[in-house]
């Protein structure tokens, strides 16, 4: 070890070549997450017990027609071998768990919303984990499910493995003008439906459907000495049906309510239609003030009309959602894509700009519509938007870890120099990360199919890495030091504390692979598994070779023959003038050469005297074992 | 000989405790310390993110959409944005309803913005339009609104059950459970309530000349409920009488007069089906489908899956109180349901437990603490042919010590064990290590030093442990510095693993001061420091 260490060291080229290699890797390693070789992606799938179909019909579906799409679902679920049991939720969300309490599952109590969780068998004695299942039923369900109801839509929804979102990918369209706006939200997801990767795309809006109102002629009400009111109560107690009054019991926890309504023979339209709903309105009397009885379609006239769709806002502005799911990928590419293809696309009938300025909303379009001329923005929210905040969080976590272990280095060492080296060897830890994430990604998708995503978790283990690998260098230079100290050649104090230190450093290397072996083959955490055994590997390595080359073209690690020596060497005389940072030594270089001299004369006096101490003692030393064996050849 | 001058808190550490006969007590005591807190603390599958948001609804029958986007939702959303710390407001105008959804930023605290949120609707009641019904505010409460466990309910097979009964029997269970420790809200899915309905034919209402009107009104002139009067007798004594609700059964109903027609009385029973039974108008339902026992269709010799569609079932929802333990929760509520599991079956009803947060949340736990034991297993095992068994045994004990002391002060300031913080211990597992192995590899190096053969064996320990002292110190705060950052990074996503910055700079902190003081001492007890064998060679 020693001897290649200084082999390196005392040859020019070498150290070009260590030094070459380091930058090449580095810039290699980099590059690799902007050719796609390494997919980047907030969290990663993660195996359940559990998965929950959302279904949603068009919305002025009955709760029959959801009931068909639901038990079609279920019985389309019956062939599956894994699934324990499920469980349907008609008109009304499954209990809420985490993933629910964000999509809003707690607030459905429509007709047209139903839920279904789905109870798997133990994952450890399963296969097939749950994301790849979901992959695999969500193409053979939607096929045979989707189309009975019209506008139905059904998302499969696992439990996430990170803090949950709306959606992966959550388009949200703001704008003025409702009629454009619902408009542009349809070619939206059109255009969503057909990128690749995306799946279970759905609005956030209401269909348009007929529906039929009561028109109350005034005149004939107030001449029949009947009210509006009146009116409203009845149909509605005779169709909807109503409780008129409760009993309290004794042996229930609710009141009973006495309901209501017309019998199902009598109330039931048979036809959606305009005269079959006046029929039904012609045998319902009303009974005025005089008693007499007035039917209801006397009053009345029946209109059929659009019906208002549900107006969403948010942050004051009025808005359309349209989610999307991502099958099995990362995120950010289909994003990517879809956003090229809007701004390509729709640059017929809307002017596309993109919003400028640098924030975590950096992929937002302007869109303006050419034939109205509103004004539409298209933010790209969901799972994105979280990675983006958090990967610009933990940047900054990470400038901020790099900014205060340099202060900290400089504080321990009062150099620049050595800090900088400690800094540029942990930082250099990035090359195992990456090339890490690369092996992993080609070892399991050859081994299960699956991709290996470049993960928030990754990031975490490079900045614990940075720390790790930082140990290392420092123990380097500190033993480089202490050598130097005792007046060893720089090169040779180097090499020697190289290998002194490569037990250790190999050991805790080692230590940490071992440790996060397991933690590799975590879904979640497997990522950072992964960046610490690899960025590990890399540390060694460059702690191993490329920190020493650092070192020796350090002028801040002097012999103390000259300038630099520091607190360390000298207690007892406190050279501390000799010390300034070695950028500021280099433009005063012999300011302070006398004292240094006197220095450089004092301690090699005291390094005689020591060795002279050394001699006596050991000479005294074998004295006394020489006596101490005579004694013992005495006694035998 | 020249005495060591010792430059280190590392040195003064490990002199300070190397012959300290509290060292050993130390030791033990926290490694119990930290066993206590791994049962005691309440496990959880998921860290606790504090979101804080609610939601009001605000009703105008008979209003739509865009008349309530005006009247209610605009006004109201400007007033909500004047709330600090709401980072999104969502609207929502739908026919007859209007619903504002109120986010605030994570962090929030949030029984203050639950209250700001209320206020605020409160302050500006008087501006909402005329014929609005009461607002409503409803908070967001994760610890109450995210069940830990749920129990579907469902009607064996071939067994006719009354649905009132069905119901009746859960509702008494869910009483029951409720009763429970540290049980907060339990709530039931796909409930069928009892109810009275009357269901009128309006061919004979035209009939008789009835007005739907009259009806309604004669059922409820009829059922009111009074409260018991007191009264005293001419004696002086109490007297208590009440009158009695007119309505008992669906007899009373039936023979309820509504009019005359030609001189005969009508009964509700001439125009109306009258029954006991469920709430027929609620669309709200829940089934369930699950598999048969696979024992049974292997007998039959076929790979097939048998599913059985139970039909209607309810499910019912146990959350538990913040800070509990899941776990023990579950079980206890599972204990109460095997209980009732006879007299269950006995009224032909069955239940599957569709959610176990309890089970996973050990499973999780128990399946990371697993690990923590391999990992340092596998660790103590690798160290053997680097530095011997006995200094690898060191660094074994001394990695235990870590965690128990970090879990104890995890412990104190109130977390939970999840998945978050087992995941915090594994990743400061290879960075704990470190320091004991750093301390033992150097005393394990000067030991067979050519220089220290005749120096103290204790002297050799602390020098070893003090000539490190200063890098690893350095190094280990640099590797907290890196930790801390973490703590500020925003969001869900900072509050999920917040668990990482909160828990390994501590553990960093801990695996210093066990370096320092029990790496050293364990080292003393035992590696054996063999004098002899380099001056035999010297003489050679």
């Amino acid at each position: 070890m020693e001897s290649i260490v200084y082999k390196i060291l005392s040859s020019k080229r070498n150290k070009f070549l260590v030094i070459l290699m380091v930058i090449l890797s580095m810039i290699g390693a980099v590059y690799m997450i902007p050719t796609k070789l390494i997919l980047a992606r907030m969290l990663p799938g993660k195996s359940a017990n559990t998965f929950t179909v959302y279904v949603d019909t068009k919305t002025n579906a009955s709760i029959k027609e959801t009931k068909s799409v639901t038990s079609c679902i279920v019985n389309n679920l019956k062939l599956e071998k894994e699934i324990t049991d499920m469980e349907v939720f008609l008109g009304q969300g499954a209990p809420l768990d985490y993933a629910g309490l964000v999509k809003g599952s707690g607030l459905k109590s429509l007709k047209n919303q139903a839920e279904i969780v789905i109870n798997l068998t133990d994952k450890h004695h399963r296969d097939e984990p749950s994301f790849v299942m979901v992959h695999r039923l969500r193409s053979i369900i939607n096929k045979a499910c989707g189309a009975l109801v019209e506008n139905s839509s059904i998302r499969f929804t696992e439990m996430p493995a990170g803090p949950p979102t709306l959606a992966t990918i959550v388009v949200e369209l703001y704008g003025k003008n409702d009629v454009v706006l619902r408009k542009t939200a349809l070619k939206i997801a059109d255009l969503l439906k057909e990128t690749e990767g995306l799946v279970d795309i759905d609005i956030m809006q209401d269909d348009i459907y007929t529906k039929y109102d009561l028109v109350p002629d005034k005149e004939k009400i107030i001449r029949s000495g009947l009210n509006v009111e009146q009116v409203n109560n009845i149909v509605f107690l005779a169709f909807k049906g109503m409780p008129i009054a409760y009993k309290n019991t004794r042996n229930q926890q609710d009141q009973i309510p006495i309901f209501l309504r017309l019998d199902d023979a009598t109330r039931l339209v048979k036809i959606a239609s305009k005269t079959a709903f006046l029929d039904k309105l012609l045998s319902l009397n009303l009974m005025n003030d005089k008693g007499m009885m007035i039917p209801i379609s006397e009053i009345v006239t029946i209109e059929a009309v659009e019906s208002s769709p549900t107006i969403f806002r948010k942050n004051l502005k009025n808005m359309v959602t349209i989610t999307a799911e991502c099958d099995m990928v990362s995120q950010v590419y289909p994003l990517l894509e879809a956003r090229a293809k809007m701004m390509d696309l729709f640059s017929e009938e809307y002017t596309v700009t993109k919003v400028p300025g640098i924030t975590t909303y950096m992929f937002d379009l302007d869109i303006v519509d050419k034939e109205s001329g509103a004004e539409m923005l298209v933010r790209w929210d969901g799972e994105m938007k979280v990675s983006l905040d958090t990967f610009r969080d933990l940047g900054g976590a990470f400038i901020a870890a790099l900014v205060l272990m340099f202060l900290l280095m400089v504080l321990y060492y009062k150099s620049f120099a050595l800090s900088g080296i400690v800094l540029i060897g942990s930082f250099l830890s990035i090359i195992g990360v990456i090339v890490g994430h690369w092996v992993t990604d080609k070892i399991q998708l050859y081994a299960t199919d699956t991709h290996f995503f470049l993960t928030a978790t990754s990031l975490i283990g490079f900045i614990s890495l940075m720390g790790i690998s930082a140990r290392s260098s420092l123990l380097l230079i500190d033993f480089s030091k202490s050598l130097l100290e005792e007046g060893m050649e720089k090169k040779r104090a180097i090499a020697i504390a190289t290998a002194t230190r490569a037990k250790p450093i190999m050991l805790t290397a080692v230590a940490i692979i071992l440790g996060s072996l397991l933690l590799a083959t975590d879904p979640i955490f497997g990522g950072l598994g992964v960046a610490l055994i690899f960025g590990s590997m890399a540390a060694t390595l460059v702690s191993l070779f490329f920190i020493p080359v650092l070192m020796d073209n350090a002028r801040a690690l002097m012999p103390p023959e000259c300038y630099g020596k520091s607190i360390h060497m000298d207690p007892e005389t406190k050279m501390t003038w000799c010390v300034l940072t070695d950028n500021i030594k280099s433009y005063f270089p012999y300011t302070k050469k006398e004292k240094c001299d006197e220095a450089k004369v004092a301690y090699e006096e005291r390094l005689k005297r020591k060795e002279e101490e050394e001699e006596k003692r050991i000479s005294e030393l074998k004295l006394a074992k020489k006596k101490k064996k005579e004694k013992k050849s005495d006694k035998k | 000989m020249e005495i060591y001058k010792i430059k280190n808190i590392a040195g003064h550490l490990a002199k300070g405790f190397l012959n300290n006969p509290l060292t050993p007590v130390i030791a033990v005591a926290l490694l119990l310390l930290g066993y206590l807190s791994l049962e005691v603390m309440p496990r959880e599958e998921d860290p606790q993110i504090e979101v804080s948001g609610g939601s009001i609804i605000v009703a105008i029958p008979g209003a739509t959409p865009q008349e309530i986007a005006n009247v209610v939702i605009k006004p109201l959303e400007r007033r909500i944005r004047e709330i600090k710390g709401v980072e999104n407001v969502y609207g929502t105008a739908m026919n007859n309803v209007g619903m504002i959804n109120v986010q605030y930023y994570i962090g929030e605290d949030r029984e203050a913005s639950n209250l700001k949120l209320y206020d605020k609707v409160m302050q500006n009641m008087d501006q909402l339009p005329a014929g609005t019904m009461m607002p409503m505010v409803k908070p967001f409460d994760i610890d109450i609104d995210i069940p830990i466990l749920t129990v579907a309910f469902y009607k064996l097979a071939d067994r006719e059950n009354n649905t009132n009964t069905f119901y009746r029997t859960i509702r008494e269970i869910q009483q029951n459970i409720n009763a429970l420790d540290n049980v907060s809200k339990t709530t039931l899915k796909g409930v069928k309530r009892p109810q009275f309905n009357v269901l009128i034919d309006l061919h004979k209402l035209s009939a008789y000349h009835i007005s739907l009107g009259q009806v309604a009104n004669a059922v409820k002139s009829i059922s009111t409920n009074a409260p018991e009067i007191d009264n005293i007798t001419s004696t002086g004594k109490l007297i208590v009488f009440s009158v009695k609700n007119a309505i008992d059964d669906v007899d009373d109903l039936n023979e309820l007069i509504i009019a005359q027609y030609m001189g005969s009385p009508i009964y509700l029973k001439n125009i109306a089906k009258v029954d006991y039974n469920y709430d027929i108008q609620n669309h709200k339902s829940a089934s369930l489908t699950y598999r048969l026992d696979t024992n049974a269709s292997e007998e039959v010799g076929g790979s097939e899956i048998l599913f059985r569609d139970a039909g209607d079932q309810v499910t019912m929802t146990v959350a538990k109180l913040k800070g509990t333990n899941a776990v023990h929760i579950a079980e206890s509520v599972i204990a109460e349901l095997q209980k009732e599991k006879a007299s269950l079956t006995a009224q032909g009803m069955g239940f599957i437990v569709t959610r176990n947060y309890g089970i996973r949340a050990n499973e999780a736990v128990n399946e990371l603490v697993h690990h923590l034991l391999i990992t340092i297993f596998i660790i103590a095992l690798i160290l053997i042919p680097f530095l011997g068994w006995r200094e690898s045994m060191v660094v074994t004990i001394a990695v235990p010590m870590i965690l128990a002391a970090t879990l104890f002060i995890a412990l104190m300031t109130d977390q939970t064990i999840n998945r978050i913080t087992l995941f915090a211990f594994l990743l400061s597992l290879g960075l704990i290590v470190d320091d004991a192995i750093v301390v033992i590899e150097n005393i394990h190096r000067r030991l067979h030093l050519e220089c220290s053969k005749d120096q103290d064996f204790d002297e050799i320990i602390i020098q070893a442990t003090d000539e490190i002292g200063p890098a690893t110190n350095i190094a280990t705060i640099a590797i907290m510095l890196t930790m801390i950052p973490m703590a500020f990074v925003g969001g869900m996503m900072g509050q999920f693993m917040k668990p990482i910055p909160l828990n390994v700079p501590v553990a960093l902190g801990i695996s210093l001061f066990v370096a320092y003081v029990f790496a050293p001492y364990l080292a003393r007890k035992f590696i054996k420091f063999e004098k002899q064998a380099p001056e035999s060679k010297e003489e050679v």
